[in-house]
């Protein structure tokens, strides 16, 4: 069955003739006959994506992912091949294609955009003849950014040595990935980022920022614990604001053997957030952020010893294309 | 700041995302400035997320205006100007956090007022807040505000520290070298160079920007960026628009003053500069300010290296439109240029002999800013004889500025077919195409810019005064000559005939772009 194939749009083709269908998208006659303008000054691609998906992946989530880089390729025109594994594997040999395309229409004249598409269905056996049917859909001398969604063993996606040596970034979420993702020795290991990291980019730059108006010395006097309460659903995030602390704290002078992190699932009333609070030894200080992100809404309170603050703010998680943007080009 | 080690807890945030608790202080506060560039900036920004939790909007004026108004106007200022529809809840968020202080630019008690305002936003906050004053006033009251911020000891807050009180001046940076001088005398009295951003917002749009990446990251540009491969350069700011409105101010200032001296000057120091060291803004302004200096002292006078003019009557998209001396507020026998342009040679090793043509003005064809480098030509008689056949172009780089951001390069190629002939064919980089066109303005990138420190994108003062070195002999002769001199072109034409001479000389010829 290539069921997540069937769920993404496009023009199924035969596999040798994807490059000639994608120029004739941009070639067939308007629907008054007359011949379609030429698209060349509007096709501008920035980059090569290569979106796999996993064997955990169900056909609504892939209709859902493929949403999100369309959106990813208004703002950064792409050249994407999505590959869509054979969930219930055959014995044959199967490789399928479909293209497609969609243009983005901005304000001024000029702001026109054309992205294509490549999607690939293929079953197990047919890997060996997959680097080979991607290589000549990407877009030549620029960069190749690979992103696997949902996949089901590490293992298994070491398998794609051709896509994970060559990217310039590697693309998970370790939300949906099994445990070992991020420790996995992957063959080009500086290249991988964690999408959920780039989610919580404002809430790192909100701690950040408020913090970083204090000595560091003064953060970490009598830090002895760090706790991070969060809903049931946000436990990948709290553990990457555990570790980016962790790191931080470390930096401003923490000695880590010191310092208790605790990770607790948070009551009821905070439906989609995070509560970040810091506990010193030194009686009134203290530090603490509160995340709502379905209201969207932020409260710092602190006492470092000259007072107490209390600061309302905006905060969010970054939407999914802006994470992806986040963790492919910062 | 940008010198600072960053704190720990910056560490693996861009520099924008890390800008201090800040109250940013606009002086002119109910200009056209503020309303158009200005309070959209900071909006969008806020969209971005790019201000800080704790940022607040401090307007000032001479005119009395009630909190709950200034955010009114605010607001319908974000509904006509900015590049974003107002989302009521993001501006909410802004609003919440301003307010506005009347008072005289001259009035010492009103800065005391105004330092008492922001004294009681800190004392709420319960941290130290960066002052980043805006000065978006008429030049005739710099002086005042300037020595009122040191006099109220606004200007030294927080100084020694990287949150220091910042001062950002909008231009002109004087009228001529000597009150250039008297400015920079000025500010230097109140605040440390390295507090004050001047601003040209032409150095905060993208393609500006980009010039330097082109220039300094792309290996096939700079082996034949200077003399041995580069024929002349032709930088062209021109307007569409003539005076409308503002004839009282334009009257004083004119063309020289208003664009050549800042913004034109800018792209040539940018196109002419040596590579900097480094991208701090220290670097990059040395160079600026080298190649400012080594340029040659000007020949003014009948035939030298200037050209005047005024527009007259004519033509503009199709409908017909006054000449200047018929403008509103223009005097009868007014001696203010509405377009200059300067034939310049600059004396180092790299530009010996290239002459750069610089050209600005009003109610011309229409409205575009860019940098053309021409190279010279190929050596040899390969496609020489035969014009019919070889229609050979000399190959040009260009950087549009606006609109239409982009880049683009004239190459010849052979056109298909049996017989060999050539043509002219251009290879174009389109930002909105590439990018798309809805991107930060200059303003928003400016302000940001100045919140965390970096003074890349701003006017050091050295750089307008060797600016003002070069084009004050030259308003010095015009005015001792009244009209003597002055040109005219049609409006809606490309120039005065005057400015093709200067190009004539050695067979050049501005282009149309």
């Amino acid at each position: 069955m290539s069921a997540i194939f069937e769920s993404l749009p496009g023009i199924e083709v035969p596999v040798g003739a994807i490059s000639g269908h994608l120029a004739k998208l941009w070639t067939n006659d308007r629907a008054d006959g007359e011949a379609a303008a030429d698209p060349e000054g509007a096709r501008a691609t920035q980059l090569n994506v290569v979106m796999h998906f996993g064997l955990n992946t169900t056909p609504e989530d892939a209709a859902a992912q493929f949403r999100v880089i369309s959106a990813f390729s208004k703002r950064y025109p792409s050249r994407i091949v999505v590959l869509c594994p054979l969930r219930a594997d055959v014995a044959a040999t199967e490789l399928r294609a479909k293209v497609f395309g969609e243009c983005h229409i901005g304000k001024s004249k000029s702001d026109k955009r054309c992205v294509e598409f490549v999607m690939l269905s293929y079953s197990r056996s047919a890997r060996p003849f997959l680097e080979s049917a991607v290589s000549v859909c990407l877009s030549t001398d620029l960069p190749l950014y690979y992103w696997a969604h949902s996949f089901s063993t590490s293992g298994g996606l070491a398998d794609y040595r051709f896509l994970l040596g060559r990217s310039k970034r590697v693309l998970i979420d370790s939300a949906r990935s099994p445990a070992d993702a991020l420790g996995f020795p992957w063959p080009n290991a500086s290249a991988l980022r964690d999408l959920v990291y780039s989610r919580l980019l404002p809430v790192r730059q909100g701690i950040g920022q408020f913090l970083s108006v204090y000595p560091p010395a003064l953060l970490v006097e009598g830090l002895r614990a760090v706790t991070i309460q969060h809903a049931a659903a946000l436990v990948a995030e709290s553990r990457v604001v555990s570790n980016w602390l962790s790191r931080r704290l470390a930096a401003c002078g923490a000695d880590p053997a010191r310092v208790n992190f605790v990770a607790a699932t948070r009551p009821a009333e905070l439906r989609a957030g995070l509560v970040v609070s810091f506990d010193y030894t030194t009686s009134g200080r203290f530090f603490r952020w509160t995340g709502d992100f379905a209201e969207g809404q932020a409260l710092f309170e602190a006492d470092f010893g000259s007072g107490r603050t209390t600061l309302a703010a905006a905060t969010s998680l970054l939407n999914p294309e802006n994470a992806l943007s986040e963790a492919m080009f910062f | 700041m940008s010198d600072s080690p960053r704190h720990p807890f910056l560490h693996g945030l861009s520099k924008h995302r890390g800008a201090p608790p800040t109250v940013v202080v606009i002086f002119g506060a109910s200009g056209d400035l503020t309303a158009r560039k200005l309070i959209p900036a900071v909006y969008n920004l806020s969209i971005d997320g790019l201000l800080p939790a704790d940022f607040y909007l401090v307007g000032y004026g001479r005119k009395p205006i009630p909190d709950e108004e200034f955010r009114t106007l605010a607001a319908g200022a974000i509904k006509e100007f900015s590049r974003r529809e107002l989302d009521a809840d993001a501006w909410g968020r802004v609003a919440a956090n301003t307010s506005y202080v009347a008072g005289g630019y001259d009035e010492r008690p009103a800065f005391d007022r105004l330092a008492a305002h922001l004294a009681a936003i800190e004392k709420k906050l319960g941290r130290d807040v960066q002052r980043l004053f805006y000065i978006s006033t008429p030049p005739s009251v710099f002086g005042p505000i300037l020595q009122n911020l040191g006099a109220s000891g606004l200007a030294a807050k927080h100084l020694g520290r990287p949150h220091h009180a910042k001062v950002i001046i909008e231009k002109p940076f004087g009228k001529d070298l000597t009150s250039a001088r008297e400015l920079n005398t000025t500010i230097r009295s109140v605040f440390a160079e390295h507090q004050v951003y001047r601003i040209d917002h032409y150095l905060g749009k993208e393609t500006v920007q980009d010039l330097l990446v082109q220039r300094f990251a792309n290996a096939i540009f700079e082996p034949l960026w200077n003399r041995n491969f580069i024929d002349s350069v032709q930088i062209t700011v021109a307007e569409e628009v003539g005076v409308g409105t503002r004839g009282g101010y334009y009257e004083e200032s004119g063309c020289l003053r208003d664009m050549i001296q800042n913004h034109t000057m800018q792209l040539l120091a940018l196109t002419a500069m040596e590579p900097p060291g480094s991208l701090d803004a220290e670097a990059i302004r040395d160079e600026k300010v080298k190649v400012l200096k080594a340029i040659q002292p000007l020949t003014i006078g009948p035939a030298g290296d200037v050209a005047r003019a005024q527009y007259a009557g004519g033509m503009v998209v199709g409908k017909p439109v006054p000449g200047y001396l018929e403008e509103d507020g223009i005097a009868v026998q007014s001696g203010t240029e509405t377009y200059a342009a300067m034939r310049l040679s600059i004396n180092n090793w790299r530009w010996q002999g290239v002459p750069f043509y610089l050209r600005s003005g009003k109610r011309m064809a229409r409205r575009v800013s860019e940098i053309a480098i021409n190279f010279r030509r190929p050596p040899g008689t390969l496609f020489a004889g035969e014009t019919a056949r070889f229609d050979l172009a000399g190959n040009t780089l260009s950087f549009q500025i606006q609109p239409d951001e982009g880049l683009s390069l004239i190459l010849n190629a052979k056109v298909p077919g049996l017989e060999t002939r050539t043509q002219p064919v251009k290879m174009s980089f389109r930002y909105a195409t590439t990018f798309g066109s809805n991107t930060a303005e200059a303003y928003e990138r400016l302000v940001l810019d100045a919140m965390v420190g970096d003074g890349t994108l701003f006017i050091r003062g050295d750089e307008a005064e060797a600016s003002w070195k070069l084009c004050t002999p030259v308003l010095d002769y015009w005015r001792s000559v009244g009209r003597t001199g002055m040109d005219s072109y049609a409006a809606g034409s490309w120039g005065p005939p005057s400015a093709d001479a200067l190009l004539s000389k050695q067979q050049h010829i501005w282009r149309q772009p």
